[in-house]
């Protein structure tokens, strides 16, 4: 039962993120803060798949001479990192893009919150 | 409304941490993804890049290597993702201010 527990709690913490990040992105109104959720889904799953690459009484994924390569154990897997940065990368591409837009939109219409815009698109 | 709102997401919280139940324990080295054959008894990438990174790059970083010279296209894939997202932050933003100052 304890074992289970030590075994999954990075899970639940980044399952709970995950969960903010998606209540801000389905239920607040204002755009900007439909963009911060979106940022906080982003770093939740970057977090799963760090914590994922984990093991025990393994060393960062950096070469050393002292402890023997043929040993997988000693190092961490070093893929789900690499994927990751990638992931950051393009995250920080689609909010750079998204906070343009925000930009845009909030010159154009002079807000940003979301029935008030759908108002004023109508009008 | 705003509780039913908070309930619905706890709901998915508590489905997804049922789900997360039956993932391996964090940091187990006998995980599948960390085994040195596959079920299928293919090698598994992870494994290779500890075992061969050095060797065919030698730069101690692993994770440099397997970014900069394994997956180098993939990266190059990536430096377009960047500049494709900086073009655009300026011609949205050059376009707007020019329409509406």
């Amino acid at each position: 039962m304890l074992d289970f527990l030590f075994g999954h709690y990075a899970y639940w913490f980044t399952i709970i993120l995950l969960c903010i990040g998606l209540y801000g992105m389905l239920f607040k109104k204002n755009l900007i803060k439909k963009t911060i959720g979106l940022a906080i889904l982003q770093a939740a799953i970057i977090l799963f798949f760090v914590s994922v690459a984990s093991k025990v009484d393994a060393t960062v994924p950096v070469y050393d001479s002292s402890i023997p390569v043929e040993q997988v154990a000693n190092y961490m897997n070093p893929l789900p990192h690499t994927l990751m940065l990638t992931a950051i990368v393009v995250g920080v591409a689609t909010l750079g893009v998204a906070f343009t837009l925000l930009i845009a939109i909030y010159n154009r219409y002079q807000t940003l919150d979301e029935q008030e815009l759908i108002k004023k698109i109508h009008d | 409304m705003k509780y039913l709102k908070a309930f619905i997401m706890a709901l998915f919280a508590a489905l997804l941490i049922y789900a997360a139940s039956d993932l391996p324990y964090r940091g187990d080295p006998g995980n599948r993804m960390h085994d040195q054959r596959s079920m299928v008894d293919s090698p598994v990438a992870g494994n290779y890049y500890i075992q061969e990174a050095y060797h065919d790059a030698h730069t101690p970083n692993i994770v440099t290597v397997v970014l900069g010279d394994y997956r180098s296209i993939d990266t190059f894939g990536e430096q377009v993702v960047i500049y494709t997202a900086g073009i655009i932050t300026l011609l949205v933003l050059r376009r707007s201010r020019r329409r509406f100052s």
